[in-house]
């Protein structure tokens, strides 16, 4: 017994938990901001994560050739000018010449030339690599057709002049540069380290933050980086712990030992707790969740049909039941990308629902077909899906089914052969209406509705092809009314929001609607109020 | 001595080897891959993915490939957290639930053994009423209950203890007790029941009668023999305890590798899995050649048929 006390005791001297406990006694650290990722990030190389949590940590760490303002305007970072040429075919960046790497080298335009073409390579296995099949030959060389990697259009002309050539126009392609995935990186550093490159001994950035540690499971910690070219962050470090569950994350901030907390940190009923808290806020992310028919199964290959079942539902219970602000939606392109509109989608009317169901042969639900609708096992989930099924029972007079099945079951059956009816969602990988147009395309593998359009198609060519802004967004307009109001293989619901609990020594949490979250310009330490700054 | 424990130990090749066959097999049974997600991605970024972890062999293949991996103690790659090897993750993440484990199991058989023995020392009466109701609680109550419920009392009500994370040796108590809580229960009830049935022994009775004191009569006689079924079962219990709670490391924010047994299988991370899975079975069988080895302590007629 003696010795496995003496272990414990030398396992904790070795494992250096030597914090003294103490801390927990004040409210802040001045200069540390202590905030909860949820859970380990997947990983932080930004050529393979695909996650939010990894790009939480990585747009800390990295800037792009451009960067989002959060407005969600690209504006210069990496590059201080860009030429759009061609007819929007050619894209010439200039980049600055005093961004730095950690280690104090240059950033040039053949970090960028590496990275990308690392991005594409086969081997690289990256899940991002099809955000550039808009460059000429990426698609080939990503898919081994072509083993040439000159084939592929980008090149660095000089250390500070790099060109992308696309195959076609693409008018949100600049988007694409301030995402994670587009971001340099140094060829001799990956080369020399392979799979432990973005380990903290070894990795180098240049953002407005340096990885100092990683504890796996656990918690990352940043510190500033000095020689950040717009200057260095006014924060010293930042801890990032990793606390899954949010009851206890939420424990912990109302305990003072984190000062910021959003949605993985709250339980609904937190959010009702706080709700007028000064501390508390609330903002529309471009994620949206939808109810998807399978087109193809009877009885809902009848237009009529879906329209009836769209009409029925009264999308205002949604942020009812799951209380956390949610926006309903009847329009599938989110109301900060523009190009959408109320009237796109159809919104509540029974009567009309119900003489549609007449005339599609089903009276008051009469001799309607046996019908599933497949939801993944999610408590916020279930209560969507039933007060779905209840809606349409009332309004229609028709007995839905719910089946529901385990996440990546879930994914399997919707991808192979879905029910005729499912819930689903999208969220945004950039700010253009373009990344929730695309998905009902009949090219997109992401569309599980089995519905295919050429008109539809041809609307959002159209539309990624056109340089000018208000056409773009009549295109899309167009194409949100054909999805939602005639054609209707979805059933747009709601818009997820986020919520927030910033505490009052903390100033300059930006928030904004794609859910990234940058913090070179918050303090900690001044006791005046919480200050939020938001994208409208 | 040494050598049944060696044998023993030999022996655990074959089973470990069936261990990972079938979980080998199991993981690629059920539906939904490792790289499923909500985002559907193209056929040939996952023609990539699957390339790059030999996932586009045939299973057999893919089999061959991993016990011949597994033979030189490579476990393999995790799918989900990239670039980082399954040998890497639980490295980090073992010995965290090591020590939480350690200290978890201390506490259940400090605290359960007693407790069952005053239990049944005292039958009927409200000693014994007490005892069993705090177990039957602990037994009964999810982990997550109680966990919340001494967040709530300690860490957010006194303030006396940090609500959750792994900083200092103050983030050991509420976890570890919240981790003790069952098993020491579970003990005390064995212990209870144990007790009773030797205390009928007439062998005890012969030794009371003899003029033994009571309380050498309880230490000699009474609870060695009744400690035969607890050590019985403190095998399987230290490997369960010290290989983490999902549950305890969830709610508490804490390193371990508990977490591993849930999340890897919700992400379709085999080797993973596979990785947990094995470590599970070996601390299964080396905790329960050390039970065989404390029987021998305890019961000399055992070290007689051990002999033979």
């Amino acid at each position: 017994m003696t010795l496995i006390v003496l272990f414990i005791c030398t396992c904790f001297i070795q494992g250096g938990c030597t914090e003294d406990p103490s801390h927990l006694r004040k409210p802040y650290e001045d200069g540390v901001l202590r905030v909860n990722l949820g859970t380990e990030p997947p990983g932080l190389d930004w050529h393979t994560s695909t996650d939010s949590t990894s790009f939480d940590v990585v747009s800390n760490l990295m800037v792009g050739l451009t960067q989002y303002t959060n407005e969600l305007e690209a504006k210069p970072a990496c590059a201080a000018s860009w030429e759009v040429l061609d007819g929007g075919k050619r894209y010439l960046f200039h980049l600055r010449r005093d961004v730095f790497w950690t280690d104090g080298k240059p950033v040039t335009a053949y970090d960028f030339e590496f990275a990308w073409r690392r991005l594409l390579a086969p081997e690289t296995a990256a899940q991002y690599a099809f955000f550039l099949y808009d460059i000429v030959g990426a698609r080939a060389f990503n898919t081994g057709e072509s083993k040439d990697v000159n084939t592929v259009g980008l090149k660095a002309l000089d250390p500070y002049t790099f060109e992308v050539k696309l195959a076609k126009p693409a008018a949100y392609f600049i988007y694409l540069t301030a995402f994670c995935p587009s971001f340099p990186q140094r060829k001799d550093i990956v080369e020399r380290y392979k799979d432990r490159w973005t380990e903290p001994e070894n990795l180098v950035t240049n953002g407005p933050f340096k990885l100092s540690r990683w504890q796996h499971e656990y918690k990352i910690e940043l510190v500033a980086n000095e020689k950040f070219f717009e200057g260095a962050p006014k924060l010293k470090r930042i801890k990032m712990f990793m606390v899954p569950e949010a009851s206890t994350a939420f424990a912990l901030y109302e305990n003072n030992e984190l000062d910021f907390v959003d949605n993985r940190s709250f339980s609904t009923p937190d959010v009702e707790r706080f709700r007028h808290s000064p501390q508390y806020k609330n903002f529309p992310l471009l994620r949206a969740y939808y109810l998807a028919f399978n087109v193809s199964k009877k009885p809902f290959d009848n237009p009529d049909v879906r329209r009836a079942f769209a009409l029925s539902i009264d999308r205002k219970v949604f942020p009812k039941i799951l209380r956390r602000g949610e926006r309903p939606t009847s329009s599938w392109i989110p109301p900060a990308l523009g190009g959408g509109g109320s009237d796109s989608g159809l919104g509540f009317n029974p009567e009309e629902g119900r003489r549609l169901l007449a005339r599609a042969g089903y009276p008051d639900g009469k001799g309607f077909p046996e019908t599933k609708l497949l939801y993944p096992n999610r408590e916020d989930v279930r209560l969507v899906v039933e007060a779905t099924q209840d809606e349409i029972k009332r309004n229609l007079g028709v007995r839905v089914e719910l089946v529901n099945q385990e996440w990546k079951v879930y994914l399997a059956t919707t991808r192979k052969d879905p029910p005729q009816m499912f819930r689903d969602s999208w969220g945004a990988d950039f700010p253009d209406p373009e990344t929730f147009m695309n998905l009902f395309t009949s090219y997109n593998g992401n569309n599980h509705t089995r519905w295919h359009s050429a008109d539809y198609d041809h609307l959002i060519e159209a539309a990624e092809g056109e340089q000018d802004r208000t056409k773009r967004a009549e295109l899309y307009r167009r194409a949100d009314v054909m999805l939602c109001r005639e054609a209707v293989p979805i059933v747009p619901a709601y818009l997820a929001t986020q919520n927030i609990m910033v505490k009052p020594w903390v100033k300059g949490i930006a928030i904004n609607p794609l859910d990234f979250q940058f913090f070179k310009t918050v303090t900690v330490g001044d006791t005046a109020a919480g200050e939020v700054s938001t994208a409208p | 001595m040494i050598f049944p424990i060696l044998k023993r130990l030999f022996m655990a090749v074959p089973v470990l080897l069936i261990v990972a066959s079938l979980t080998f097999l199991l993981v690629r049974i059920v539906p939904g891959g490792p790289f499923d997600s909500e985002k559907s991605l193209p056929p040939e970024i996952v023609a990539n993915l699957n390339a790059k972890y030999h996932l586009d062999k045939p299973v057999h293949e893919q089999y061959v490939l991993y016990i011949g991996r597994l033979c030189r103690g490579d476990l393999g790659v995790s799918y989900k957290y990239v670039n980082r090897t399954v040998n890497d993750i639980l490295f980090d993440a073992f010995p965290v639930s090591c020590q939480l484990g350690f200290v978890a199991l201390f506490l259940s058989v400090a605290f359960g053994v007693p407790l069952g023995a005053v239990a049944a020392l005292g039958r009927g009466g409200r000693q014994d009423f007490l005892a069993m109701f705090v177990s039957t609680l602990g037994v009964s109550v999810p982990g997550f209950v109680i966990g919340a419920g001494l967040i709530y009392i300690f860490a957010i009500q006194l303030k006396l203890l940090p609500v959750g994370l792994w900083e200092s040796p103050w983030h050991v108590i509420l976890p570890a007790v919240t981790l003790a809580f069952s098993p020491g229960a579970y003990l005390a009830r064995l212990t209870r029941a144990s007790v009773l049935e030797i205390v009928e022994k007439d062998w005890v009775r012969t030794a009371r009668s003899k003029g033994l004191s009571y309380q050498a009569t309880v230490l000699r006689h009474i609870l060695r023999n009744s400690l035969i079924p607890v050590v019985t079962v403190l095998g399987p219990l230290t490997a369960i305890v010290i290989t983490g709670s999902f549950v305890v490391e969830y709610i508490y924010a804490i390193p371990g590798m508990g977490r591993f047994f849930i999340t890897a299988v919700m992400n379709r991370d085999y080797d993973l899995i596979l990785g947990t899975t094995l470590v599970f079975a070996l601390l299964l069988v080396i905790a329960n050649t050390f039970v065989d080895v404390a029987y021998q302590l305890l019961d000399p007629r055992m070290r007689m048929n051990a002999e033979d």
